[in-house]
């Protein structure tokens, strides 16, 4: 045998086994995944809301880079995580460690009737989404929404808000309300600032100087979105294990985030 | 009885010597016999021969009989004629059953009657009154009463020389309800008593033409506004089979609802089902009417009136769960829509945290589940969701039991990890209130997905209703979407009853348990998945909130209040007199007969009344009181209840609703009676008589024991039937004999 039909022969059975071996790490036998902490099954799943981008929001220049392209999964998924770990220790929640990722894009959201979802002044809905969306929503389903600040932030919120809900009210939620109240009673609210703190000190971004506790109700008066408007309880979660990240923030997050899945379960 | 004075025993030995004597000879000369009679043949022969000498020694002793025989002229015997409107009706060839029983009278019936007695003629409907001649006969009393009215008869005839009673009626008996039938036994025994026999005539057909009749209408007396409610309604028919007509129910002149029925073949009793909603609250008088065919002969019998209370009472539910999930959200969601119930739910969110919700004080649940009867008896219901039996101390155990048991409340288990055979429940002392049989083991609960089916239990549940129409209900259960989990329940007790079932993997497990238990009620729903039907099934489905509705009703609706009001009829046919019987329990639901009960009546035309309740002597807690309802209408009852003493306190109050009806149950069963007419005769030593075979009516009815009678002892010897046989037994020997050819 000739030296190059030797290369050829080494090189088809280096490519075999490389595929071979790389087919084993990817492909889905159907077994043996069965402990992976993405396969339990659980009463509550955190379900992260992916949604389309609205580009413009960023002015028509067409950012259409990760940042923008990406922007439901900010904080993602340590954040997740490390609420669920709390979630896990505090409450009596079956909850799955893992988060989940929902979009609007099937009927399969219905299955998760709480969802998170940041940068919401960058989302975007189809009709047939923001239908899905509002069928969700006054079904019983219950959306949180985070990290969006200022007053343009709020105006591209509302854009895709009012597609979705367009006859809805939105109100400032009073520190007696029961959705403050259901695991702690959070009375004494700050302003929760995103990881930038660390860097700047400043618990505000853009134009958001004041925190935003609101809400948008249903016929019978149950919260069915709750908006944490001008700060970002996702990065505290994120960071809560940041020396440099004050204590009292996370915290807080934790509870207010504990309180809002509670109230999402019992309302 | 025999009458001659030899010994008395002397007959039978006789007869079996002679018998015997008779056998022995046959069977000595059968052997030289002919062959034909060496058979049964020559038994036969035997047979016949010691019959004839049997005979012929009974009449040596002289056999006699003694009758009592009512004295000429000097016994009165009772006509009554039925007046009611029933006998109005033209089906006696042409006319009128009360002409046919006049013109019998007529007929030469009467004067053979007053030829031997005197004769008193009454009338009989609502009551019996004397007449002076049939010419004031008019049918247009609008009851019946025969027992009653016989009993009055006996009653006031007690000093006269009654020697019998000759009956004229339909048989139609009003007393046992809307065309009831049956003559109360005090009314026989007062009529044995003096035994006096009742002769009973019949007119009218006994099977109708051409007619459509409800026989009976089943349905609530009480329910809560916008119950959906279930009337079950009976019907008979003649000459319409296969013909279709429509069930309607109305409240006044609204349609609550009303569907087409195919008539079920002639005489068969049919058995219909009407679905309707309560609507608002409030006393109403509900009319069930099956739509009047043409030619048919009596309308009058193709409606009934039925009073029904719905009320907007609120009853508490208490809803306990160890866990947060979405069951207990949307069971909360479903019966937020429900304004009859205050649903109170308290919610483990974490170890030592409660969450209540829909308390009416703070304190209410602070501690917990409740510990004293008098807190956790204050709901009518309770759902157990995803708890460990172990978080119920032994006394709240035994209270939970009590609570069925005793204060016959309803408690609802749902499936979950920590439920049923998962929770530790099937090895608790509370096993016994499940309506299943526990698996073993603490791994039935999974989070699969599972399908639903209805049994055919389910199908005629008002639980397990979602459309009123049984196959289409089946079908879209059938089609609902899957629930998010579900639990083996194990397999039912006795006496339970499985509504629906899961489809799980290639299992059939049961779903839904209903059973009763002590004065209350208990139930399993092994999932705690529901949710996803109110999630994943087209905005607005009705299906979840739905279900969960009608579960809960029905796990309250039969949980008595603290004060319970009863009367034994809700509609009283041509009588008012009504007996109201009230159960009054202190705050642990233990009988108290130390209150003071009242119960105030409205009733039609302004009728107002207020009366006060007696304590039983036998019962405790059992309160009385006897009331007369003069006039027809619907009446309304409040009945409250506080405790005695110098700071008297209310123990609870009750509603009923009852109603008065002249002349209702004349419309029905008004073909003749003749079961009641034959009865009524038999039980007194009467007959019954067709109007056709009345010529010895009167001769017949002188063998009566009551009213002035002679004994006489007649010899039986000269009876005609004894010659006969004592020629015709020898006679028939002969022929016989003649014709197998051994003369």
């Amino acid at each position: 045998m000739k030296l190059w039909q030797i290369a050829l022969v080494s090189a088809v059975i280096a490519g075999c086994c490389m595929g071979l071996r790389a087919y084993q790490r990817v492909a889905d036998f159907g077994f043996g995944n069965d402990d992976s902490p993405t396969n339990v099954k659980a009463e509550f799943y955190w379900s992260r809301l992916a949604y389309n981008v609205n580009m413009q929001a960023f002015g028509g220049y067409g950012h259409y880079g990760y940042w923008g392209r990406f922007a439901w999964s900010r904080d993602y998924p340590k954040a997740d995580r490390q609420f669920l770990i709390a979630m896990h220790r505090l409450t009596r929640v079956d909850g799955r460690p893992t988060e989940q990722v929902v979009t609007l894009d099937n009927d399969e959201i219905f299955n998760y009737p709480w969802i998170y979802a940041v940068q919401v002044h960058l989302w975007s809905f189809t009709d047939e989404e923001a239908k899905r969306l509002r069928e969700y929503l006054l079904k019983g389903g219950f959306l949180m929404v985070d990290d969006f600040h200022g007053t343009e932030d709020w105006e591209n919120f509302m854009n895709g808000m009012r597609q979705v809900l367009p006859d809805r009210r939105v109100e400032d939620l009073a520190s007696g309300d029961e959705i403050f109240h259901t695991l702690y009673d959070v009375d004494d609210k700050m302003q929760i600032p995103g990881e930038q703190w660390i860097r700047t000190g400043r618990t505000y971004e853009k134009d958001g100087y004041q925190p935003k506790w609101r809400a948008i109700r249903d016929d019978k008066g149950r919260i069915i979105v709750a908006i944490c408007h001008n700060m970002h309880l996702g990065d505290a979660w994120e960071w809560a294990d940041d020396p440099n990240y004050p204590e009292p923030f996370a915290s807080m997050a934790f509870r207010v985030g504990l309180d809002y899945i509670i109230y999402g379960m019992t309302h | 009885m025999l009458l001659s004075t030899w010994p008395k025993w002397l007959l039978p030995v006789l007869i079996l010597a002679f018998s015997a004597g008779l056998a022995m000879l046959v069977r000595r000369r059968l052997r030289d016999a002919s062959p034909k009679l060496q058979t049964w043949r020559g038994w036969a022969v035997w047979g016949m021969q010691s019959a004839c000498v049997a005979l012929i020694l009974l009449l040596l002793w002289q056999p006699a009989m003694i009758v009592s025989a009512l004295s000429s002229q000097q016994n009165i015997v009772a006509v009554v004629v039925d007046d009611s409107r029933s006998m109005a009706i033209a089906d006696s060839d042409g006319e009128t059953r009360e002409a046919a029983a006049v013109a019998t009278l007529q007929d030469g019936i009467l004067s053979g009657l007053q030829k031997r007695f005197q004769v008193r003629l009454y009338r009989i409907g609502n009551g019996v009154t004397q007449l002076d001649g049939l010419n004031k006969l008019r049918p247009v009393e609008t009851a019946t009463h025969i027992g009653d009215g016989l009993k009055q008869l006996a009653a006031e005839t007690a000093d006269l020389p009654i020697g019998a009673i000759v009956l004229l009626s339909d048989g139609g008996e009003n007393t046992a309800g809307m065309g009831g039938s049956g003559i109360g036994v005090d009314a026989v025994q007062s009529l044995r008593n003096r035994r006096l026999p009742v002769h009973t005539v019949g007119f009218g057909k006994v099977n109708r033409a051409h007619d459509v009749e409800l026989e009976d209408v089943s349905v609530a007396s009480s329910a809560i506004v916008n119950a959906r409610l279930t009337a079950t309604v009976s019907l008979k028919q003649d000459g319409f089979a296969g013909q279709k007509s429509t069930l309607t129910v109305r409240d006044g002149n609204k349609r609550l609802a009303a569907r087409e029925v195919t008539l079920a073949p002639n005489g068969v009793l049919q058995t219909e089902q009407l679905f309707f909603s309560a609507g608002t609250a409030g006393a109403k008088t509900l009319t069930f009417e099956i739509e009047p065919l043409a030619g048919e002969e009596n309308p009058g019998n193709n409606a009934m009136t039925l009073p029904m209370l719905v009320t907007d009472a609120k009853r508490r539910i208490l809803y306990v769960e160890g866990e947060p999930r979405w069951e207990f959200k949307f069971i909360r969601r479903a019966e937020e829509d429900d304004p009859t119930v205050q649903f109170v739910s308290m919610l483990r969110t974490s170890e030592n945290k409660i969450y209540r919700q829909g308390i009416s004080d703070p304190s209410d649940l602070a501690d917990g589940f409740p510990v004293r009867p008098e807190n956790l008896f204050d709901y009518a219901g309770i759902i157990i969701g995803s708890v460990d039996a172990d978080y119920f101390t032994p006394l709240q155990q035994e209270l939970l039991r009590e609570y069925v048991d005793r204060r016959g409340g309803g408690v609802l288990f749902l499936g979950g990890r920590s439920s049923l055979s998962d929770g530790g429940w099937g090895e608790s002392s509370m096993n016994d209130l499940l309506p299943t049989f526990l698996p073993s083991g603490r791994n039935n609960f999974h989070r699969n997905s599972a399908t639903v089916e209805l049994t055919a239990a389910g199908v005629d549940s008002p639980i397990t209703r979602l459309l009123d129409d049984p196959a289409k209900n089946a079908e879209r259960w059938k089609k609902l979407t899957y629930l998010a989990d579900y639990e083996d329940a194990g397999s039912p007790k006795p006496g339970a009853t499985v509504l629906a079932q899961t489809n799980a993997g290639h299992r059939k497990l049961p779903l839904l348990i209903t059973q009763n238990y002590g004065h209350g009620r208990t139930a399993i729903m092994a999932t705690g998945g529901t949710w996803r039907w109110q999630m994943s099934e087209a905005l607005g489905d009705p299906s979840h909130d739905l279900f969960w509705q009608q579960l809960l009703r029905w796990l309250v609706a039969d949980s008595p209040g603290r004060v319970t009001a009863s009367i034994p009829q809700r509609v009283l046919m041509d009588e008012g007199h009504v007996q109201f019987s009230v159960e009054v329990r202190d705050r642990q639901f233990q009988p108290t007969s130390d209150a003071h009960v009242t119960a105030n009546i409205a009733g039609p035309e302004g009728t107002n009344a207020l009366i006060d309740l007696t304590p039983s002597r036998d019962t405790q807690g059992l309160y009385q009181a006897e009331w007369a309802a003069e006039k027809p209408g619907a009446y309304l009852a409040e009945v409250t209840a506080e405790s005695t003493g110098t700071q008297p306190q209310a123990l609870g109050s009750d509603v009923f609703t009852f109603q008065r009806e002249n002349g209702i149950a004349e419309n029905f069963h008004v073909e003749q009676n003749r079961t009641l007419l034959e009865q009524l005769s038999s039980q007194t030593g009467g007959r019954y008589w067709e109007p056709s075979d009345l010529k010895n009516l009167p001769r017949d009815i002188a063998y009566s024991e009551a009213g002035i009678s002679v004994r006489t002892t007649n010899e039986l010897w000269n009876m005609p039937v004894v010659f006969v046989l004592l020629l015709g037994l020898p006679i028939a020997e002969w022929l016989l004999r003649r014709k197998w050819g051994v003369v």
